[in-house]
C-alpha cells in the first residue's frame, strides 16, 4: 500500500499517511478477489477529485498488474497517455507542450516568492508603460514581481471595499439581552450589519495562438491574483475550456508552468462562443451578483458569433460585471472590428486594454462591485 | 463481491435506490471506516438521496444541513431562544433573583436551540446519519468550522460545556463543484464521483419510481434524455427532471410519446427559454426520430 501511494503521488495525486491508513483499512473490508471492488474501493479513499481517476485508473492497473518491483512499474508508467479527449493531431499537441516547457527554463528561479527588493522608480516607470509583447525573456522575473504588487493591490482594494449602510442593521438578540439581564425590559440595542456576500473573480484567459506574445505574461498577471486573493476562479481556453485554478495555486510560477504543461490546448485556434458555452454548461452557479467576470482575449474567434454573443449574454444576466480586457486595444490604431469583437461589445460592463503593466494597475478602477 | 456490499445493494434498492457497485461500495467503506463521505457530481444524479437512503437502510435519523453563502456557527451549531429567554426574564421579574442567579437560568438546555451539528452529536440511541448538502455553497470559514466538528465529535458552548458525541455520525457531503473544496476537506473525507446513469440504469429508476408508466413509454422517456444530454444544452437535465417528465406523462395518462405530448410536456424537463426554443427548432427540423434513435 505504501508503495501503492507512493506511485500515485510521484503521478501528482496528493496523497498523505493518512490515505495509507485509510487504504489499508479498506482492504480489511473489501474482497481481495474483486479486482473491480478493489479498485473502486481504494478509488474512493485515495481519489479526492475526478481529475484524479484517469491516473489512479493507470496507476492501479500498471501496479497491480502483476505484483511487481517498483521500477517496472515506472516502466509501464513512462510514456505519458494523451486523454482521450485531447484535440488530434498528435504533432500540434507535441509543439504546444514545447512551447511552454521553453517558457518554463526562461523563468528561472522561484520568482513566487515575496519580491525582496522593489525597482527603482524610473526602471518601474519604464517597465510600466512598456507593451507586454516587447519584452525579452530575462526580463519575465522582473515584471513577475510587479506583477504581484499589482495583484495584491487589486485584491486589497476587493476585499476591503464595504459601502456604508444608512440603516444601523438588524438587531442581535444575542447581544441585547446580554446587555439587558438585570432590566427585564430591552433598552439597549444591539444592532448586527447583515454579514456582506464577499466578491468573487472568475477570469477566462485566451491562451490561442493570436495570443501568444501577450499569454505568458497575463498567465503571470493570473497566477498573482491568484495568490493574492483567495475568492478567484480560473480557466483558460482556446478551442476547449480547461479550469486552471487548481494549477495556480503553487508555492511558485515555476511550479506553476510545470502543471501547466498537462493542458494540452495552448496555443491552437480559438473558439471564444465554445469556450464560453462550455463554462455556462460546466459552471453555472460559479457566477452571481457578486461575481466580477474578466475575460482576457484579444476577440480572435473562429466560432460563430452569435453563439458569442448569446453565451456572452447568459454571463451577463447574472453577473456583477463582465470585462473584457483586449491587449491589442493599447494600440492607437486598434479598433474592434473582428465579428467577435463587435458580437461581443454589447455585452460587456467595461472594455479596456490590458497590454502593459499600466493597464494592468488601471484596473483597480472597475475591479469593484 | 463481499456479502457486505451485496447487501448493501440490496437494502438500498430496497429503500427504492437504483444503484451499482461503486455507490454500494462507497457507502460500505464510509459506514465501517467511519469516515464522511463526499458526492460530487452533476445536479439531479441523485446525490442528495444517497444520504436519506443511508439512513432508511440504517434505520436511523437523517439531519440535514443545508449550505449557502454566508452560513456561520449559528445556524450550524447552535442559537439561544431569545424569545423564551427574555419571556422568562419577564415572568421572574418580582422574583428579586440576582443577575448571575437569572444567567444561570437562561443560559441552561431548556433555552438552546439546537442547530444541525448540534443535534447529530447528542443522538442518545444510535448515530444519525448527517447530510451536509451542497457544501460548496457555504464560505472557506464554514468549511473549516465544519472540520473542525468533524475531527473530534465534540463542541465547546461557554455557557454550558463541552458536549461530546454520544455516537458520532455518518455523514455524507455533496458539492456541485461550484467552488474548489480545501484540500483538508477532501483529504479527511471518501470520495464518489455520481456520473448519469447509463441508459439501463435510467429506465429501472423511472420504473421503480414511476411504475404507473408501461416500459415501453419508460424506455422511450430514456431514450429521449440521453439525447437532450448530448445536446450540449445550457441546463443539462439530470434524473431528477426524468422523473418529473415521467410523473407528467403518467398524470396524462400517456402510453407513447408524440410530438405534440412532447412540446406540451417539455417543460419539465427543458428549464431555460433559449433551450426550449432551440429544441423546438430541431423537432420542427427532423422530427422526434433521431432523438428516439439509439445511438
Amino acid at each position: 500500500m505504501v508503495r501503492f501511494a507512493a506511485a500515485l503521488r510521484r503521478h501528482g495525486v496528493p496523497v498523505t499517511p493518512e490515505h495509507v491508513t485509510d487504504g489499508v483499512r479498506a482492504l480489511e473490508h473489501l474482497d481481495l478477489a474483486d479486482r473491480d471492488e478493489v479498485r473502486t474501493g481504494l478509488r474512493a479513499v485515495f481519489a479526492g477529485r475526478p481529475e484524479d481517476f484517469t491516473i489512479f485508473d493507470r496507476v492501479f492497473d500498471a501496479f497491480w498488474r502483476v505484483a511487481t518491483e517498483a521500477d517496472r512499474v515506472a516502466e509501464a508508467l513512462a510514456p505519458p497517455a494523451l486523454p482521450e479527449h485531447a484535440p488530434p493531431g498528435l504533432e500540434r499537441a507535441g509543439r504546444e507542450t514545447l512551447a511552454l516547457e521553453a517558457w518554463q527554463d526562461d523563468g528561472d528561479g522561484d520568482a513566487g516568492d515575496e519580491p525582496v527588493g522593489v525597482p527603482a522608480a524610473s526602471e518601474l516607470e519604464a517597465l510600466a508603460a512598456r507593451d507586454f509583447s516587447t519584452f525579452s525573456p530575462d526580463q519575465l522575473e522582473e515584471v513577475l514581481r510587479v506583477t504581484l504588487k499589482i495583484a495584491r493591490r487589486l485584491a486589497r482594494r476587493i476585499s476591503r471595499r464595504r459601502r456604508p449602510s444608512a440603516r444601523r442593521g438588524r438587531i442581535d438578540l444575542r447581544r441585547t439581552l446580554r446587555a439587558n439581564l438585570t432590566r427585564g425590559e430591552l433598552i439597549d440595542l444591539r444592532y448586527r450589519r447583515r454579514k456582506r456576500k464577499k466578491v468573487r473573480l472568475v477570469l477566462l484567459c485566451d491562451v490561442s495562438g493570436s495570443m501568444d506574445l501577450y499569454s505568458r505574461f497575463l498567465l503571470q498577471f493570473l497566477f498573482a491574483l491568484q495568490s493574492a486573493f483567495s475568492r478567484v476562479e480560473t480557466f483558460t481556453f482556446s478551442v476547449r475550456l480547461t479550469r486552471v485554478t487548481d494549477y495556480l495555486r503553487a508555492r511558485s510560477y515555476r511550479e506553476v508552468l510545470r502543471r501547466l504543461t498537462a493542458v494540452r490546448d495552448w496555443s491552437g485556434g480559438t473558439k471564444i462562443g465554445e469556450s464560453l458555452a462550455e463554462f455556462n454548461r460546466g459552471w453555472p452557479a460559479l457566477v452571481d451578483r457578486r461575481t466580477i467576470v474578466i475575460i482576457l482575449s484579444d476577440g480572435w474567434d473562429t466560432g460563430h458569433p452569435d453563439v458569442l454573443a448569446a453565451e456572452l449574454l447568459r454571463i451577463k444576466r447574472r453577473a456583477g460585471r463582465v470585462i473584457w480586457l483586449n491587449p491589442l486595444l493599447g494600440s492607437a490604431s486598434y479598433q474592434p472590428l473582428t465579428r467577435g469583437m463587435q458580437a461581443a461589445l454589447p455585452h460587456v460592463d467595461v472594455f479596456a486594454p490590458v497590454h502593459n503593466l499600466e493597464s494592468l494597475e488601471a484596473l483597480v478602477r472597475h475591479l469593484a462591485l | 463481491m463481499r456479502d457486505e456490499i451485496r447487501k448493501i445493494q440490496q437494502l438500498m434498492e430496497a429503500a427504492d435506490y437504483v444503484t451499482d457497485a461503486p455507490v454500494a461500495t462507497s457507502v460500505h467503506l464510509a459506514t465501517t471506516l467511519r469516515k464522511p463521505l463526499l458526492i460530487e457530481g452533476h445536479a439531479g444524479v441523485g446525490k442528495t438521496e444517497i444520504a436519506k437512503v443511508m439512513a432508511r437502510m440504517l434505520g436511523t435519523n437523517l439531519i440535514r444541513l443545508q449550505c449557502y453563502e454566508g452560513l456561520d456557527a449559528a445556524v450550524m451549531l447552535y442559537e439561544w431562544n431569545y424569545q423564551k429567554q427574555i419571556l422568562h426574564i419577564k415572568l421572574h421579574e418580582t422574583s428579586g433573583r440576582t443577575a448571575s442567579e437569572e444567567e444561570r437560568e437562561i443560559f441552561s438546555e431548556p433555552f438552546l436551540l439546537r442547530r444541525p451539528l448540534l443535534q447529530a452529536i447528542t443522538q442518545i440511541d444510535q448515530p444519525p446519519v448527517l447530510l451536509v448538502d451542497e457544501v460548496d455553497r457555504s464560505d472557506e470559514e464554514a468549511e473549516s468550522f465544519m472540520l473542525e466538528v468533524f475531527s473530534d465529535w465534540q463542541v465547546t458552548i461557554p455557557e454550558i460545556g463541552t458536549i461530546k458525541a454520544t455516537h458520532p455520525p455518518h455523514v455524507v457531503l455533496t458539492s456541485n463543484r461550484t467552488r474548489e473544496l480545501s484540500d483538508a476537506l477532501r483529504r479527511r473525507c471518501l470520495y464518489l464521483w455520481i456520473d448519469y446513469p447509463d441508459f439501463d440504469k435510467e429506465v429501472r429508476i423511472v420504473q421503480l419510481k414511476v411504475p404507473q408508466i408501461n416500459q415501453a413509454l419508460a424506455r422511450e422517456v430514456t431514450r429521449f434524455m440521453e439525447s437532450l444530454r448530448r445536446m450540449r444544452l445550457a441546463k443539462v437535465p439530470g434524473v431528477a427532471e426524468t422523473l418529473d417528465w415521467a410523473h407528467a406523462l403518467a398524470a396524462l395518462h400517456a402510453d407513447h410519446l408524440d410530438e405534440t405530448l412532447v412540446s406540451e410536456t417539455i417543460g419539465t424537463v427543458r428549464k431555460d427559454a433559449d433551450d426550449i426554443n432551440r429544441f423546438r427548432a430541431e423537432v420542427a427540423k427532423s422530427g422526434l426520430g433521431p432523438l428516439l434513435a439509439t445511438p
